[in-house]
């Protein structure tokens, strides 16, 4: 068949002008299928933080997950969506590259990387703020199944018949952890000499052995689960060579409730940890899984101010209930003798942690307060000292020594001062709380009370306070504890965190308590006595 | 010289042997019917489609211009068209993640006190969310696929004779017009050829999907981040398989596009 130029023209043209079209038609169709596609993907109904059903993708949870945990938080998330019927979306990848992509997106509602050192890079990033610790691994040596080069000791690493791959331990986190190990007992050189490969990643040394590429690799336990034809061989030399595996909730998640919702249930002693044993780790004890746990707190009535909005918060953040009961801890400590067991006891004094120290046996000192006399704005009465409570036809209230730590330290400090008898005349109520007794001083039913510098951080314009000197039992110690017994010892340590953060210790410090755990202000918080009266002096 | 090409030919044989025997085809068939591999196997085909036609709308023009016209700053733009290639993959999947998620290039310099979003305005204000998405694998993809397309596209050009083109414009045609009438017809097998490369080269894609795209299942895993999913947790038997569905599927549709070049060339 012959064409004229003009028709060969019109064919080009007409050619040129079905292929732009027909690739325009075929762009706009497949674009329009993977749209159609993103929204059509399986996904589970997602829940808001008030537990309504949404459908949005912006409220759906975000986890970034080392890929080394894909095939365990695969099982996980599978129940997971399948019992509470919130969905996860996962993204995997290496550790140190999930990391940069949280820093520079600021994306993402958790993240679990292969061990926590890079949670720790996240915290010093400011990018990590609760942490749950999930399961341990341990540095060992894999081998193809039967041991063929029989390598039983750290010596048959060195053999020259045995090909020896290790990861890098400046991208790796078991590469680290083997050389600053070895490194302690000064063995490391020796291994690094011997060494004929470092790769980046674990499962690629663990690969090398599979595929022959090696005969022994230097790998994480919990790696090994997938691979049938190789076995561990454990060294003494690499006994402390462990690891921890935890999920960190993203400091700028907008869903915190429901991101510590997935953490806790990857983390629950009955949920995920379960499976996270099927897959070779070596797991933590782990809270009891709950949809919405409920923590029992036991605490002193003179802590309720100190910690009551921290308390709040953490409630809303972790999408919890917190019970708490504030009483003096003579009363609170009887309960619990009786039977009933809260999952953590903040007491007034150490005294009253003492005498259920078979409930609480591992407590820290958390903070001070220290005993002071009140009085009337303006001191009527002008007492100055402890001996001034002696004078005639005075009203004194003191706490009541059976019923709380204020009460059994008053006694002491009276008995310390030698004046307890004289005092106790002019006693006219015991209560078993400070605040009682700064309720009865602004009625003007008593003259002077003796209670804490905090009881009274409410009433600086109505109270002056005499700080009472030389004398050591004047200030009690409070410290808190999580009950051996408790079912939810994470959550309750979580608590702990939040009631020891910054925020909170100003809170402590604003209320009249000196801050004793580590940390910033360890100065005396007086800001009432100084505000509102200076501090009389005890003869 | 014919057995040094047949040793290259023989090293592409034998590793596909090395794969096949590796495998079992109980894994490949368990590997074909998983739900997850399924939907990374539709991603690929249509976001590798996408970006290879998308490559040479954008490469023919450019090429065209690269190969005909002398400008200011065309070795400029020459260089900066080859920076995709010779890029480390992840440092653009790391750059194409600043780009979104970082105040824009100039912005504050522009607007005092602007951190204006390119991320942030496209999913708040247009709807269109690009990170952790299908479009960052397309967009990622492209990026790279077209600096292939486009340098294919030139060699093209600067093998077909303009005289034709100028003949053209003599008798009364535009540039446009010579470009539409007469050299764009004579380029179908450089425009098949660059369709082809950057499409394989979409295909092989991973690192700047794994950085901007992420690998999140049923929502933007390639078949080439399967297979890096999957040596992660130790299943080299499934990474084999998923490996030899992308040769298979890259062997039908270079097939289909070779047919296709021929057909349209008669």
């Amino acid at each position: 068949m012959f064409f004229t130029s003009d028709e060969w023209e019109a064919r080009a043209m007409s050619k040129t002008l079905l292929v732009m079209i027909g690739s325009v038609g075929l762009l706009g169709g497949m674009f329009w299928m993977l749209s159609r596609g993103d929204t059509r993907r399986p996904t589970m109904v997602t829940r808001s933080e008030t537990g309504e059903p949404t459908g949005s993708d912006s409220d759906e949870l975000i986890l970034f997950c080392a890929a080394s945990n894909q095939a365990v938080v695969e099982a996980i998330r599978e129940d997971y969506e399948a019992e509470t019927g919130r969905s996860v979306q996962i993204q995997y990848g290496a550790s140190q590259t999930l990391l940069s992509q949280m820093e520079v997106t600021g994306a993402g509602d958790l993240f679990l990387p292969a061990d926590d050192s890079y949670l720790k890079m996240a915290r010093d990033k400011s990018m990590i703020d609760e942490e749950l610790k999930i399961a341990r691994m341990r540095a060992v040596v894999a081998v193809a199944k039967g041991n063929p080069k029989n390598i039983q000791n750290f010596s048959d690493l060195l053999r020259d018949d045995v090909r020896l791959v290790q990861a890098n331990p400046e991208a790796a986190a078991v590469g680290k952890l083997v050389r600053d190990v070895l490194r302690r007992d000064g063995l490391w050189n020796d291994l690094e000499q011997a060494t004929d490969a470092f790769r980046t990643t674990v499962t690629d040394v663990a690969n090398d052995v599979v595929v022959g590429a090696a005969d022994a690799a230097i790998v994480f336990d919990a790696v090994l689960h997938p691979y049938p034809q190789l076995e561990a061989v454990q060294l003494d030399e690499l006994a402390e060579g462990t690891s921890q595996v935890s999920v960190g909730v993203s400091a700028g998640t907008m869903r915190p409730a429901s991101a510590l919702h997935f953490a806790r249930y990857l983390s629950a002693a009955d949920r995920g940890l379960p499976v996270y044993t099927e897959h070779g780790f070596e797991v933590d004890r782990g809270d009891r899984w709950s949809d919405v746990p409920e923590l029992t707190v036991y605490a002193g009535s003179m802590l309720r101010p100190a910690i009551e909005e921290t308390i709040v918060q953490f409630e809303s953040r972790e999408g919890v209930r917190v019970s708490r009961a504030y009483n003096g801890c003579g009363i609170l400590v009887s309960q619990m003798k009786s039977g009933q067991h809260p999952d953590a006891y903040f007491a007034c004094d150490s005294e009253f942690m003492n005498q259920v120290s078979d409930l609480f046996p591992e407590s820290v000192p958390v903070s001070q307060n220290e005993l002071v006399i009140l009085v009337e704005k303006g001191n009527p009465h002008k007492i100055a000292s402890l001996r001034d409570l002696t004078r005639d036809g005075l009203r004194v209230g003191i706490g009541h020594e059976k019923q709380c730590a204020m009460g059994w330290i008053t006694q002491n400090v009276f008995k310390e001062g030698g004046m307890q008898q004289e005092i106790m005349v002019n006693v006219t109520v015991q209560t078993p709380t400070g605040d009682m007794l700064v309720n009865q001083l602004r009625t003007g039913s008593l003259d002077a009370a003796v209670a804490y510098l905090s009881n009274a951080a409410g009433s600086a314009e109505f109270l002056d306070a005499i700080q009472i000197q030389d004398i050591q039992c004047s200030t009690a110690t409070q410290p808190w504890a999580v009950s051996k017994d408790s079912e939810y010892p994470s959550l309750a340590g979580r608590l702990f965190e939040k009631i020891c953060s910054t925020e909170s210790q100003e809170v402590f410090a604003a209320e009249g308590f000196r801050w004793q755990l580590g940390q910033l202000n360890s100065a005396p918080s007086n800001t009432f006595t100084r505000e509102s009266s200076p501090v009389s002096r005890d003869e | 010289m014919g057995g040094l090409s047949a040793s290259f030919l023989l090293l592409i044989v034998l590793l596909l042997a090395a794969d096949l025997m590796f495998t079992s085809a109980g894994e490949f068939r368990a590997a074909l019917v998983k739900p997850e591999i399924q939907y990374a196997f539709r991603l690929t085909l249509l976001s590798c489609t996408i970006a290879a036609i998308l490559s040479v709308w954008v490469a023919t023009p450019l090429g065209y211009l690269l190969s005909r016209y002398r400008f200011p700053g065309r070795s400029l733009v020459d260089t900066i068209v080859d920076i995709p290639i010779v890029l480390p993959p992840l440092v653009l999947g790391l750059s194409l993640l600043i780009l979104f998620h970082q105040p824009f290039p100039f912005s504050n310099w522009l607007f005092p006190g602007s951190d204006w979003k390119l991320d942030s305005w496209l999913r708040d204000e247009v709807g269109f969310t690009v990170t952790y998405r299908w479009p960052a694998v397309v967009l990622a993809q492209f990026a790279v696929a077209c600096a292939f397309a486009v340098r294919t596209m030139r060699v093209t050009f600067d093998q077909i004779d303009p005289r034709a083109e100028d003949v053209a414009r003599t008798l009364g045609c535009t540039r446009a017009q010579a470009f539409l009438r007469v050299a764009l017809p004579q380029s179908w097998r450089g425009m098949i050829t660059a369709g082809t490369i950057a499409w394989a080269r979409a295909l092989g894609e991973f690192g700047p999907i794994l950085v901007f795209a992420g690998a999140t299942r049923f929502r933007t895993e390639v078949l080439s981040t399967t297979v890096f999913l999957e040596l992660s947790v130790g299943q080299l038997d499934a990474a084999v398989a998923v490996s030899l569905l992308m040769v298979a599927m890259a062997i039908v549709v270079l097939l289909i596009l070779r047919l296709l070049g021929a057909g349209l060339s008669a």
